[in-house]
């Protein structure tokens, strides 16, 4: 064992403890305190995980081999700048989460030992996750933090059937991606001659091309499934919605962020790059999740199932970023793929905090009134002010309009893939100048229509009218779940305002993906207040523009507040709001989430291709009048419904068919036996 | 009284038996053409100048009448339309009735008739435009 210590080792060593003793310690304490002890530790590992990341990132390296633990390869961690960058986030994400949980946990019948002793392992291994410096380590970390988020998907079985149906798909895809993440590796690690991430770098140049390919695609296969790429998304917007929130939060803004980090790992730098088919194909995955996920987003009416597949969005987008910076570096154009790549991690930054935010505030929501469905709610501002301004916030972090903190990435990615164009100095090829500008509109198109998801979420939501009883009963959640939600949001407001505090630290996760160059122009964009990018034209001042934006604001008001003042008669009238001269206006009258969206569904009919059911109950005495109607929406997922369910009934009819071979008989068993050794032994002969 | 060329119209039916309804959209209509004398029928009580009521107030209409009068902005006119506007007409002394629309809200023009000609309803709108 050698280790040198500093605090990006003993931050990662220290939160590995802290979990593990967390988890001891919540399994052996009462339930009255077990929340509080779970969450505690927990927040102390996320916490001991930022301080490791931030070390990483800031240059220190660490490196630990433990030979024993591990049969065969042993287990080795080595941390660098990107890896530490994902450890930051996750550490982030996780301490906002714990906090939030101290609460959270206690109002939801959680306090049982499985979900407080499995939560901080599941933080744990995704910690540890982009530490692993070998191939086995690797495999083991992240079977660990599939099966802890897997057991926290479950935590709620016995409330709600439908628990159990996503942990179903949860489980089998991400087994299966671990299937396809193990071929890759093992194949790789084959060639190499052995499992460590040194000598992966170092055989990547002497393998064939098409070997190189098949790691390449089965790798991008497993980590995009972890990622909720389309079309490998199905289980994200199960699991996630199904999940406790904090665990949801965890899962977006962290764990899917890994599938990122491994396609970077293995792509870029383990790999070297590749042909430029390998990006490309990056890029259209990319591009399709953004719209494709988004498009699901904003048909969608259950509130955390809405923030799962714009989780589906967000991941494309950076995919688009990693795509880009791939297919410029196999180009030659170093600065450029920096500034793709550096955009990608900012935005992987961005939708940390604003994720997590978004779904601790959907969890509020769950716990006041017990419903995630919008055309349930409404009218939330009135009860609970606090998270209604968080979600706010939160919203309009997502959708990338200024001053939001999606905006900030969103402009880097769309300045990297302007600057590739050949047009403006790029690269020149056919293939860029068609992909480049398509790119440009999926991500155009993406943010216009998370712009109208959002407000939908936020509108039908928190705005308006209660619909139902249970949002008009809605109350202010306890202090410190506003606690846990303060922390993404005022992490989100830094992001937004002052994005220029995490760019060095990204430059060198850049730097580190060996993608840039081995210069200094590995750094996307430079500047605090304003950022500048670097060896391309463009800057933009988030804070300047925030504060343009309040300027403008708070001077249309003024000057509203002065005409209206200064005109004759002047005196304010209170005036009822004109209702038609009827009644009241009544919550039936507001636009639905359904209602909201139907425009967009008419719009893109022929893509999300809706199912709609229109039920006319007539009077007995008369068709003429019609006593009730009742109209049904769904919006089935399309992708899941051409792919997976032909799969799953091939496999249910494989499974009957096979039914005849098992009659019971001893004998028979023995006889396949026999057959199967008689075969191979054949088979051997043949190819020997 | 005369609203300075250009008046803008909210019709509101207090329960009228839609004979006045028929003259007002011959007023309107290519022959009679009211609008030329700049008054124009609008779609809320908000935009409007003046309310244009037909019909005689029935029970159910008495309280939005009322509120509609209130949601015109001032400087605001009434014009009671017909017989059963003025004074409930032919259905004087029936069950559903609350009166004649001044008892509801205060009127400034009357055009008699049951119904009233489309040229009398020109003639009442252009007291109001004074074109």
């Amino acid at each position: 064992m050698n280790s040198a210590i500093n605090t990006a080792g003993a931050g990662l060593g220290t939160a590995g403890a802290l979990a593990v003793c967390t988890a001891l310690v919540a399994t052996a304490a009462p339930a009255r305190v077990r929340p509080v002890v779970g969450s505690v530790g927990t927040a102390l590992t996320g916490a001991a995980g930022v301080a490791a990341g931030i070390a990483a990132v800031a240059g220190q390296s660490m490196s630990v081999t433990l030979p024993g633990v591990l049969p065969l390869s042993g287990v080795s961690w080595t941390l660098d700048a990107l890896g530490g960058l994902f450890i930051a986030v996750t550490g982030a994400v996780a301490v906002a989460g714990s906090v939030y949980a101290i609460s959270y946990t206690r109002s939801h019948g959680l306090e049982s030992r499985g979900v407080q002793a499995v939560f901080p392992l599941f933080v744990a291994a995704m910690l540890v996750v982009p530490a692993a410096a070998s191939v086995g380590t690797l495999l083991v970390c992240w079977e660990l933090m599939a099966l802890t988020s897997l057991l926290l998907v479950l935590a709620e079985h016995r409330q709600r059937d439908e628990v159990t149906d996503a942990g179903r798909w949860y489980a089998v895809m991400t087994h299966l991606g671990f299937l396809a993440i193990l071929a890759g590796l093992l194949t790789f690690a084959a060639h190499a001659g052995d499992d460590s991430f040194a000598a992966l770098r170092r055989a990547a140049h002497t393998m064939p091309p098409w070997v190189a390919g098949v790691v390449f695609v089965a790798t991008l296969i497993g980590f995009g499934s972890k990622a909720g790429i389309v079309p490998l998304h199905a289980w994200l917007a199960r699991a996630h919605p199904e999940a406790p929130s904090h665990v949801s939060a965890l899962m977006s803004a962290g764990m899917v962020n890994l599938g990122i980090y491994g396609i970077i790992r293995v792509g870029q730098d383990l790999l070297g790059g590749g042909p430029r088919w390998w990006w490309l194909l990056v890029l259209a995955l990319g591009a399709v999740s953004a719209v494709y996920g988004i498009l699901q987003a904003a048909m969608s009416t259950d509130l955390k199932r809405l923030l799962g597949q714009s989780t589906t969005e967000n991941m494309g987008l950076v995919l688009v970023g990693v795509g880009a910076a791939g297919l410029f570096a196999t180009a030659g154009q170093q600065v450029l793929a920096g500034l793709a790549l550096g955009a990608a991690l900012l935005h992987v930054i961005n939708h940390a905090a604003f994720k997590s935010l978004l779904f601790l505030a959907a969890g509020s929501v769950l716990r006041a009134t017990g419903t995630r469905d919008l055309d349930n709610l409404g009218g939330l501002r009135a009860g609970m002010p606090i998270t209604t301004g968080l979600f706010g916030w939160g919203a309009l972090a997502a959708s990338a309009l200024p001053p939001g903190t999606a905006f900030v990435s969103e402009w880097l990615l769309l300045q990297a893939l302007i600057h590739g164009l050949p047009s403006s100095g790029g690269v020149t090829s056919t293939v860029t100048a068609i992909a480049m500008p398509v790119a440009v509109a999926a991500v155009a198109l993406t943010a216009g229509l998370a712009v109208a998801t959002f407000i939908k979420a936020f509108g039908v939501g928190f705005l308006a009218k209660p619909r139902t009883e249970a949002a008009a009963q809605a109350r202010e959640s306890p202090p410190l779940m506003l606690a846990g939600m303060g922390l993404a949001a005022a992490a989100s407001v830094v992001l937004a305002v002052l994005p220029g505090v995490v760019l060095p630290g990204i430059g060198s996760a850049v730097a580190a993906a060996g993608v840039g160059g081995e210069s200094g122009s590995a750094r996307a964009a430079a500047g605090v207040v304003t950022l500048r990018l670097v060896g391309v034209t463009g800057a933009l001042s988030p804070l300047v523009l925030v504060l343009a934006l309040l300027g403008a604001s708070l001077l249309t008001a003024g000057v509203v507040r002065a005409v209206t003042a200064g005109r004759v008669g002047g005196a304010r009238r209170v005036a009822r709001l004109w209702d038609c001269g009827g009644g009241p206006l009544s919550s039936r009258m507001e636009y639905t989430a359904t209602s909201f969206a139907e425009p967009l569904q008419r719009v893109f009919d022929d893509v999300v291709a809706p199912e709609t059911d229109v039920d006319v109950d007539h009077h007995e005495e008369s068709r003429y009048l019609v006593r009730t109607v009742e109209y049904r929406r769904r919006v089935p997922d399309r992708i899941e419904q051409r792919l997976y369910q032909p799969l799953l009934k091939a496999v249910a009819a494989w499974g009957v068919a096979g039914r005849g071979l098992a009659s019971g008989s001893v004998h028979r068993y023995l006889g396949y036996g026999f057959y199967t050794v008689c075969a191979l032994l054949l088979l051997l002969a043949v190819t020997r | 009284m005369a609203l300075g060329g250009s008046v803008q119209i909210r019709h509101v039916d207090a329960g009228s038996c839609n004979g006045c309804e028929v003259e007002i959209g011959s007023a309107f209509g290519p022959v009679y053409d009211a609008e030329r004398y700049g008054a124009r029928l609008v779609a809320s009580p908000r935009h409007a100048d003046a309310l244009l009521v037909t019909g005689v107030v029935t029970r159910n209409m008495a309280a939005p009448l009322r509120r509609t009068f209130e949601a015109v902005p001032g400087p605001k006119l009434v014009v009671a339309v017909g017989d059963c506007a003025r004074n409930r007409g032919v259905f004087a002394g029936a069950y559903g009735v609350v009166g004649p629309v001044s008892d509801v809200v205060p009127v400034d023009v009357e055009i008699a008739g049951c119904p009233p000609r489309p040229e009398a309803i020109v003639e009442g709108l252009r007291k109001l435009t004074g074109r």
